[in-house]
């Protein structure tokens, strides 16, 4: 088996966004810009067979025959205005939410918007009493006269009116300032949280699925367990990103004030963060649900299972294993977006090298 | 340990549903309680899931002396066939005693090693099972003077006769049945390889050198391991097992017509459970898989040129066609429609999950329909379903009468239907604003 960087691409642009199709061959494939900002989507293991093809986003409909929602996905996401882990979501809830992928999926989606709607709505209200813990003022009035009152609304106002006087900022302004860092944290959230957002859950399941796997390599003999152990390997190696950036962005908001006062250059840092964290954990919640789902079934059932996840495992940029440091550096994976060019390894922009050695020998020998 | 009946009888339902690591906990905790008669009531009742689950069962003698028929037993409520010639339980339970006595406790001490594990198992093991073979074969010589009668309940089922003799001839061929498992290893075998084929007929060819009279019990035994008995029936016909060609007809005969009494089985519980509500998806489910066994057989008699079962494949043929006519066909367009049209935003998944499991059924049934004679019929419900759903998509997108929902839906139950071809067609001609 190869080593864990040889299969991974170089910047998490250049691996693209998992987008959730039902046709089962496109299925998780990934979607990213090409270098004339097209999109164009990556599809791996066509017809079992080795590499990636890379077709162009538009064309797809007329390469692969695909379900309507599909198409309606494709088109959603083409006309929308990017191709982010967070726009792709954006995208197939709203697929979802029609109809066209059955009645569940659109339990689901509406579900998860209503999750949406409630974090935002706490984050707020936990933002807000940050705010005031940071300037020594109590919160416990706003909460007793309720959040959505009247009488709650007036305290909120005063209380901030209050806190941007003791940190010398326009009230506007703090409540601009709140309000970004909310939209930023939503899919995050804080720690102390009662209620952990969208992505720490699935971080949470990110681990348990690492334990489940392992648990299952174990004593496993099948020609599927080296790939098991790979699966759990990459997760691992997920996971300590994922951490790292958690606590980066908690100890942020820890130091509250200090956020709110350096707000300039605290602001790309925190975004930086959470749409790394998207990132790092887009794709994961498709494979964590099927290995759920394979745990009920038969030995070689999970085997099964088992090759088709490691067909679309969100693998670990190569630049970002070690891109903690290089995070304050604005426009970084810009600057590493590589596209992929004919002859070359498309993991890692290399020459291919067994390629380059076959040409080499023809030459030699027509020489 | 004490243990109160009512408890454990309770336990049984409870242990269906407890998590997987749990229900090993107590099944191991119940084998420590022993032969109590609540404790193997229990294991009765949770026996679907001790047969799915597997949990490592305390090795007996009892549980040795199953192992090369226990898959002719038949799991209580699964959806699964019954085996061809099943064994029943209860006969075991009786049988059970009585050889173990035949056998003394002091030659069972001496194979004592067939219970451990790993390579130092298989001679006592083969030891065992012919002391075993021998046993049976004398209780069951001594039953024909009316010996063991009571014991046995052989007067009120005289059925249980042949279950014993069966179980006597499958010990004696204990060891092929082994290694037959071994090869239609993991069970149920969707689909005959090579290796499983050249398997069967190498160990087939030893059973009919040595055992001759029980070839037959051995390849039902190969059958029983398979998801479709069926599959064998084709391949069998090609099979060299030694025998005299006159014998391989008999055998061939045989095997048919248990395999065609399973069949004429399972479509006789379509038709009885007919009626009330039903899962049109697991009706289709089902007859595409009695179609398939179907054809398997034909093929199998064709090329035997046999017309014995002529008639009889003929019948369930017949009620196969009409339990998709009913069960999937009848009314399925009307039903589809009124889901859809009535379908209110956040209100009734269920009812639509129910449509769409429909929907799904006339596409699954698409492709016995030509075997069944049923071509017409539902070409004639899918494509009135289609329009109606076009229609109805039409208004609700093109013109804007209602939610868009139930346009969206309707263009998706006609992907259910007919395909995602025909359903992004509809789509492109109603976003166009074509109106035929």
């Amino acid at each position: 088996m190869r080593s864990l960087t040889n299969f991974a691409p170089s910047t998490f642009e250049e691996r693209g966004a998992a987008v959730a199709f039902t046709t089962p061959v496109l299925a998780q494939t990934r979607v990213r810009k090409d270098d004339r900002d097209k999109l164009e989507v990556l599809i791996p293991n066509l017809s079992d067979g080795h590499g990636v093809y890379v077709v162009p986003w538009k064309g797809l409909p007329l390469a692969f025959p695909m379900t309507v929602h599909d198409r309606m996905l494709q088109d959603l996401i083409r006309k929308g205005d990017g191709c982010s882990p967070d726009d792709i979501r954006k995208a197939v809830l709203q697929a979802a939410r029609c109809g066209l992928a059955g009645p569940l999926a659109v339990e689901a989606a509406e579900a998860a918007l209503r999750d949406e709607d409630e974090q935002r709505l706490l984050i707020n209200y936990q933002l807000i009493v940050e705010v005031l813990k940071a300037v020594g003022l109590e919160s416990t009035d706003i909460l007793r006269a309720g959040l959505g009152s009247e009488k709650g609304e007036h305290l909120t106002r005063s209380y901030m009116t209050k806190a941007a006087q003791s940190l010398a900022l326009e009230p506007t302004e703090l409540y601009a300032r709140v309000a970004e860092l909310a939209t930023f944290m939503e899919p995050v959230g804080i720690a102390t949280s009662p209620r952990p957002a969208r992505l720490r859950r699935l971080a949470r399941d990110l681990l348990q699925f690492r334990d489940s796997m392992t648990d299952w390599v174990n004593g496993n003999v099948s020609e599927a367990a080296p790939i098991g152990t790979f699966c759990a390997e990459v997760a691992e190696h997920t996971l300590n990103q994922v951490r790292n950036v958690v606590n980066q962005l908690d100890q942020s908001v820890a130091a509250f004030e200090l956020l709110l006062r350096q707000w300039d250059t605290k602001r790309t840092l925190v975004r930086k963060s959470t749409t790394r964290l998207s990132w790092l954990l887009d794709g994961w919640d498709f494979i964590i649900t099927s290995w759920a789902e394979a745990q009920t079934r038969s030995k070689h059932e999970q085997d099964m299972a088992v090759h088709e996840l490691f067909r679309v495992l969100p693998l670990l940029p190569k630049d970002e294993e070690k891109s903690d440091h290089a995070l304050l550096a604005d426009g970084l994976l810009a600057a590493n977006r590589r596209t992929v060019r004919a002859y070359v390894d498309w993991r890692s922009g290399q020459l291919d090298m067994d390629l380059v050695m076959r040409i080499e020998a023809i030459k030699g020998k027509a020489a | 340990m004490t243990t109160d009946p009512k408890a454990l009888l309770s336990l049984g339902t409870k242990l269906l549903d407890i998590d997987e690591a749990r229900f090993r906990q107590v099944v191991d905790l119940l084998q420590q309680i022993g032969d109590h008669p609540e404790v193997q009531h229990t294991f009765s009742l949770i026996r679907p899931r001790l047969a799915e689950v597997r949990p490592k069962r305390r090795a007996t003698f009892k549980r040795l002396f199953c192992e090369p028929f226990e898959d002719m037993f038949q799991l209580p409520g699964g959806d699964q066939p019954a085996p061809l010639n099943k064994v029943d339980r209860g006969v075991v339970n009786a049988l059970w005693p009585l050889v173990e006595a035949h056998i003394g406790k002091e030659r069972l001490r001496g194979v004592a090693g067939a219970l451990g594990d790993g390579a130092s198992r298989a001679e006592p093991a083969r030891a065992f099972w012919s002391m075993a073979a021998a046993a049976v074969a004398d209780i069951l010589e001594q039953t024909e003077t009316g010996r063991f009668a009571d014991d046995l309940g052989l007067r009120l089922n005289p059925d249980r006769v042949r279950t014993i003799e069966d179980i006597a001839r499958i010990l004696t061929i204990a060891q092929p049945v082994a290694e037959l498992k071994a090869v239609l290893s993991p069970k149920p075998i969707q689909k005959l390889h090579k290796d499983h084929l050249d398997g069967i007929q190498a160990i087939g060819r030893q059973v009919a050198r040595g055992r001759p009279e029980a070839l037959k019990l051995f390849i039902l035994l190969a059958a029983v391991r398979l998801s479709d008995p069926s599959i064998l029936l084709g391949s069998l016909w090609d099979m060299d097992l030694g025998q005299k060609s006159s014998d391989r007809a008999a055998l061939f005969l045989d095997l048919s017509g248990t395999v065609v009494a399973q069949i004429e089985e399972r479509s006789r519980s379509v038709a009885s459970a007919a009626g009330g509500t039903v899962d049109r998806m697991a009706a289709a489910n089902l007859a595409v898989d009695l179609v398939a066994s179907l054809e398997a057989t034909r093929n199998a008699m064709e090329h035997s040129r046999n017309k014995d079962f002529d008639q009889r494949l003929k019948i369930i043929r017949n009620s196969v066609h009409e339990l998709v006519r009913t069960q999937v066909l009848d009314g399925a367009d009307a039903e589809i429609l009124s889901a859809v049209e009535t379908l209110a935003p956040g209100a009734d998944t269920a009812r639509m999950v129910q449509a769409e499991n429909q929907a799904r059924a006339l596409r699954k049934c698409s492709t016995i329909a030509d075997t069944l004679g049923l071509r017409g019929e539902l070409k004639s419900v899918t494509q009135q379903a289609t329009a109606s759903l076009t229609g109805t998509a039409r208004q609700s997108l093109a013109d804007g009468i209602g939610d868009a929902r139930t346009g969206y839906t309707a263009i998706r139950m006609i992907e259910l239907i007919a395909g995602p071809a025909e359903a992004n067609q509809v789509m492109d001609d109603i976003l166009r604003g074509d109106r035929h």
